[in-house]
């Protein structure tokens, strides 16, 4: 794995500096993961194992100084799994210094950005490089190194982002049931010549606008989304990560109840382009049953103009979700939600629960079917990884 | 004849307030009290201050709730506020941020730290409880005069030996729990002494005590304890505040989107 070493280490002594000149309030929260995975029905051509065991551990380190105007973050992450030898990776998730004056911002050293409004993909959210190796749903993240300048006016703010250092996806082990169907090769190609220290640059301009936010961004460098390409290795593919530029917009409305969402992105590759949207949404219903619970309803549709399952999952597909919250102390939710492809007519569907155990722990269960996947679909390989996982976290 | 007049004149002058006090209408009494609570209760401009709650069941188990509380006065508008979840551990860094507005819906932000995400959300739902605890969000939320119509009942003693108005008033915002409030205000410093929520059918639903009452800033009153009971599920939550701080100096950049993703 890949640790930026340089800004590692002149972090670290600043971090030392700081801590051995003054004895400033260090708060440290963290967060143990344990988490019990089982497979169901993995088919015997694949040799798959069908459950496993695995644990994470993510600290946040965090200090201020300057009357709370000057923050230090570090933020290391860490998993070890059972089975799956890839999974046992670590992450330095954040280490940075971020200082505020008046209405300016600055950020420097590795941290964690998040675009965007929907709820079912993330389009927009181009900055970090997506953790697949924690959770399919794309919100997990790899630290990025940044250096960010934001100003913020009335109502909206200007940031500009200065990215070296490209992070590669990482990948899970051929015998984890949630893998890619095909063994991906430890050595990543590059459209730039500059490899994986391309530097990358965006900038973003969001705000509000009484009930509507708004966020324009640009993006110009490595694409985080590889293309899979034949390399010398018979059986093995090879990452191959291009250069892009990406203009992409968001917009939700909050109207009362509703909340109206729409993403799209330009992409623009040196052979090619495309367009991407997507478009939904989410409807509360406050009190229901007597006060016994809140309802969500979300409602997206996502549409990709390659047009073609077997590059995207995103490509003319509709997301239902529902969430019922019951307004106890423990917090109890229920959450569901299913995708289904016009297309080719595959669907999956993931419910999960989750409620409070004490102040330090939390409790949820997780299952994931796949139902009816069409052989040309990007998740054909996921078709017998119907999974269900329990998981405990502890909090301290 | 000009001395009559003058006479004449000094008593209409002298009279009409009294008239008009005599004319005073409930309502518009109640109105008074309530522009005079909000009144002596403005120019702060910002405070600081820990919450933390503790959330009682009918079998008395309790559960607790840990915020770090910050709020800008607007003038001409309602008021904006930060708050910061600390306990429990698994909202820790969660943040919301409000920008209140009087009768029109609020703009609300809650700030996921997981993720780093900053979301607009609806401010529709007022009623719901906060946290799980026995305060709806709208027993919590900034009180601006023109929220509700008020209307003067008596006087009568409260609370710790005071002695009070007691005012009815009626929500004029959408999406209130309530048909009703009585609140007891002390007639020295117009403070909150003590509410009673009616529910929807118009039964008694909760008691809200405010208890302990210190001034901060030689004129700011701020009560150490709210004690809410719901008397129709026994349940009950204690609103404990601590560290008020009417002096650090807050700025409109420290309410902003970017101002919650650096609070913790």
């Amino acid at each position: 794995m890949k640790v930026p070493k340089n800004i590692v280490r002149s972090l670290t002594i600043w971090l030392l500096l700081f801590l051995s000149a003054n004895s400033y309030a260090l708060q440290m929260n963290h967060t143990m993961d344990l988490e019990w995975r089982g497979f169901t029905a993995v088919s015997s051509d694949q040799e798959r194992f069908n459950r496993d065991v695995s644990v994470s551990f993510e600290t946040e380190f965090r200090t201020s100084f300057n009357d709370g105007s000057t923050t230090l973050t570090l933020t290391p992450f860490g998993r070890w799994d059972s089975r799956d030898p890839e999974r046992r990776h670590y992450d330095i998730r954040e280490f940075n210094l971020i200082h505020a004056v008046d209405d300016w911002e600055f950020q420097g050293g590795i941290s964690k950005v998040f675009w965007g409004v929907a709820e079912s993909n993330h389009l927009v959210d181009v900055i970090n490089q997506t953790d697949y190796l924690e959770n399919l749903d794309g919100e997990d993240k790899l630290g990025q190194k940044m250096i960010q300048i934001s100003r913020s006016f009335e109502q909206s703010t200007l940031s500009m982002f200065v990215l070296p250092g490209f992070r590669e996806r990482e990948f899970r082990s051929s015998d984890d049931p949630l893998a890619l169907p095909f063994k991906v090769s430890e050595h990543a190609q590059y459209e730039s010549d500059d490899g994986n220290s391309h530097i990358d640059y965006a900038v973003r301009y969001s705000g509000y606008y009484a009930s509507i936010d708004y966020g324009v961004s640009f993006f110009s460098g490595t694409s985080r989304e590889p293309d899979f390409i034949l390399g010398t290795v018979p059986g093995e593919l090879v990452a191959y990560y291009p250069q892009m530029d990406q203009f992409s917009v968001d917009i939700q409305i909050t109207d009362d109840s509703w909340l109206w969402k729409l993403e799209a992105i330009r992409r623009k590759y040196s052979q090619r382009s495309y367009n991407a949207v997507v478009a939904g949404l989410e409807y509360s219903i406050y009190g229901m049953a007597d006060g016994l619970f809140d309802l969500g309803l979300i409602a997206e549709y996502h549409y990709d103009d390659r047009g073609d399952p077997a590059i995207t999952s995103f490509q003319n597909d509709l997301f239902l979700g529902m969430r019922f919250g019951f307004n106890d102390a423990e917090s109890s939710e229920i959450l569901a939600g299913a995708f289904y492809d016009f297309d080719d007519h595959s669907s999956a569907v993931r419910v999960e629960a989750n409620r409070r155990l004490s102040s330090n722990a939390k409790v949820s269960i997780e299952a994931q079917v796949f139902t009816n996947v069409d052989t040309r679909n990007i998740s054909y390989s996921l078709r017998n990884s119907d999974y269900l996982l329990l998981s405990l976290e502890y909090f301290f | 004849m000009k001395s009559i007049i003058t006479c004449a004149t000094a008593m209409i002058v002298g009279v009409l307030p009294f008239q008009t006090a005599l004319a005073q209408s409930p309502e518009e009494k109640g109105l008074e009290i309530a522009t005079a609570t909000n009144e002596r209760d403005s120019g702060w401009n910002h405070v600081i201050a820990d919450m933390e709650m503790i959330l009682k069941n009918r079998a008395g188990k309790e559960s607790r709730r840990k915020i770090s509380f910050r709020q800008l006065e607007v003038d001409g508008d309602g008021d904006k506020s930060l708050s910061l979840f600390l306990e429990p551990r698994d909202v820790t860094g969660t943040a919301m941020l409000t920008f209140s507005h009087g009768l029109e819906p609020d703009d609300q932000w809650l700030y996921l730290p997981s993720i780093k995400r900053v979301k607009r959300i609806s401010s529709k739902n007022k009623s719901g409880p906060f946290m799980g605890s026995e305060f709806a969000f709208e027993d919590l939320g900034s009180q601006e005069v023109e929220k509700f119509s008020y209307k003067f009942v008596g006087e009568e003693a409260c609370g710790e030996s005071f002695e009070c108005y007691v005012i009815e008033r009626l929500p004029q915002y959408e999406s209130s729990g309530y048909t009703r409030q009585i609140a007891w205000i002390d007639k020295e410093h117009y403070r909150s002494i003590k509410i009673e929520y009616y529910d929807r059918k118009n039964s008694l639903l909760k008691t809200l005590d405010f208890i302990g009452y210190n001034e901060y800033a030689e004129k700011y009153w701020r009560a150490d304890r709210y004690e809410m009971m719901n008397h129709q599920t026994g349940k009950s939550t204690s609103l404990l505040w601590t560290n008020y701080d009417f002096e650090r100096d807050l700025k409109d950049s420290d309410f902003n989107q970017k101002a919650l993703k650096r609070l913790l």
